[in-house]
């Protein structure tokens, strides 16, 4: 069975390459286009990874992860994507829980091997 | 029509003011519904816009995806590929398709890196869009110039250095921030060369933004930075300064100690600061023999030179300015005797009583 990722990304066209790539490995993907949409998509698909932005319109990439870690207690790994100048963010998102953080622009085949990592 | 007649009738028959109230009713009306129309037209010619604007959006986005995963695996051009440049050829030359695609690459610009990048910097040259922004360059409008040299930069296109560095003087302040942008984008700290010929004053926030772009490349090999710690524009020296602090230049120090005696009061502070970074002692002598000339705003940076900078020979002038005019240096004074000589600082309770001492300062100092 293939491993299920939320992928939450307002940037549609990042998301789409992702997607295209994500499930050319093998996984299945759940795309949402802020984090409200990602919070839905986490309740009810029970991910096995979360890949998300930190700044996102109505819920931040901060908010998704304290929801995951601490409303439904889970432990499925979160990799966080920032910009230049969102370090303070990164190190938040770590106190909070994230596993890993690619910093953006990066390659989405560096993402690839982040993501079999953490799912070994 | 009778009934018309009698309307017109009875209209006539009223006080001017009234008459001339229901004219302003009847032409207010008559705008409204028109402005009503118009309205509703524009609505409508915008959604439609966003609706064609979203349906090519999703349309060469999907390209786009499949141009980049589809490349060769020595790095050449596919034939999926080159159809799809052949495609988008065609598309940019409308210019609502055109701002459509050139939104969605220069939006994947910032998000990835590598061979993907690599092959939308392709894609750009190769659908004829960076022709459109080279055209720009030429336009009468300075801010077509301006949003065509942004879009040279995003694309990382080296190829119009001469033609851009023109701009990196031009009159425009936008045009020029550009243009100076580009430069050191795309060469770093040899696009810096136009500080040598630049008259205008750079603003501060040109100055962080060249500073952020400068600070992301990997390589932090700098230039010589004397000749714009000498130049004429005060914007471009404290520029330098600014490299001088970021970059610990220590081998220009005797051309910062020059800038000491620089005429202008801004230049001379930040001097001091940077000096102060570079543990400028010899800078340090010099301020306190004349620290009576000094002003006041360089007075202080001195004191916060010398809580850096601090040794124990400095006691007596310290002491000499325990109870200064100025409520910072006093406040520096006191916390630099408190860090060299504790028992002498803790003594001074007995001459608070001069009358320039703040007894609320030396209660702040001893609690810290």
């Amino acid at each position: 069975m293939s491993k299920k990722i939320v992928l939450a990304e307002d940037n549609t066209t990042l998301s789409l390459l992702l997607k295209f790539r994500l499930e050319k490995e093998g996984y299945e993907l759940f795309m949402a286009a802020d984090g409200k949409e990602a919070i839905e998509l986490i309740n009810t698909n029970s991910p096995d990874l979360i890949l998300t932005d930190i700044m996102m319109p109505f819920v931040s990439g901060l908010e998704v992860i304290s929801h995951v870690r601490i409303k439904l207690d889970l432990d499925i790994p979160i990799i966080v994507f920032s910009s230049a100048g969102q370090e303070e963010m990164v190190l938040k998102a770590f106190n909070i829980g994230a596993n890993d953080f690619m910093g953006k622009p990066f390659s989405p085949n560096e993402l690839i091997i982040r993501i079999k990592r953490l799912l070994i | 029509m009778p009934d018309i007649q009698n309307i017109m009738d009875q209209y006539h028959d009223l006080p001017f003011l009234i008459q001339l109230a229901w004219a302003l009713s009847g032409v207010l009306s008559i705008a409204i519904v028109l402005l009503t129309i118009y309205l509703k037209i524009i609505r409508s010619y915008l959604r439609k816009k966003a609706q064609h604007h979203l349906a090519y959006k999703n349309k060469y986005e999907i390209f786009l995806v499949e141009y980049l995963y589809s490349g060769n695996d020595d790095g050449s051009l596919s034939d999926t590929q080159q159809t799809i440049i052949k495609k988008l050829k065609t598309s940019v030359k409308n210019k609502a398709k055109r701002k459509v695609i050139i939104s969605i690459l220069y939006k994947l610009m910032n998000e990835v890196s590598g061979e993907m990048s690599d092959y939308i910097k392709t894609l750009y040259h190769e659908t004829g869009l960076i022709n459109f922004a080279i055209d720009r360059l030429y336009n009468k409008n300075w801010y077509i110039a301006a949003k065509g040299i942004g879009e040279l930069t995003r694309f990382n296109i080296e190829d119009v250095n001469e033609k851009v560095s023109e701009y990196a003087l031009h009159p425009r302040r936008e045009v020029r921030n550009e243009a100076h942008l580009y430069l050191v984008n795309l060469f770093r700290f040899e696009g810096l060369e136009f500080l040598n010929n630049l008259k205008t004053p750079l603003s501060e926030w040109a100055q962080v933004q060249l500073l952020e772009t400068l600070q992301k490349f990997d390589d932090q090999q700098i230039c010589d930075i004397k000749p714009w710690l000498r130049s004429s524009n005060n914007s471009v020296v404290l520029f330098a300064l600014k490299l001088a602090k970021i970059y610990n230049q220590f081998e220009v120090q005797d051309t910062l100690m020059e800038l000491l005696n620089h005429e202008n009061k801004t230049v001379r502070i930040a001097s001091i600061e940077v000096l102060t970074n570079l543990y400028g002692l010899e800078a340090k002598e010099m301020l306190k023999a004349n620290f009576k000339d000094l002003s006041l705003e360089e007075q202080i940076s001195f004191f916060e030179m010398l809580e850096k900078l601090v040794i124990p020979s400095d006691e007596p002038f310290i002491e000499k300015h325990l109870f200064h005019k100025n409520f910072e240096i006093q406040l520096l004074a006191l916390k630099i005797l408190k860090s060299i000589n504790l028992d002498k600082f803790m003594a001074i309770d007995k001459k608070s009583n001069h009358k320039k001492a703040n007894p609320e300062i030396l209660k702040f100092v001893k609690s810290t």
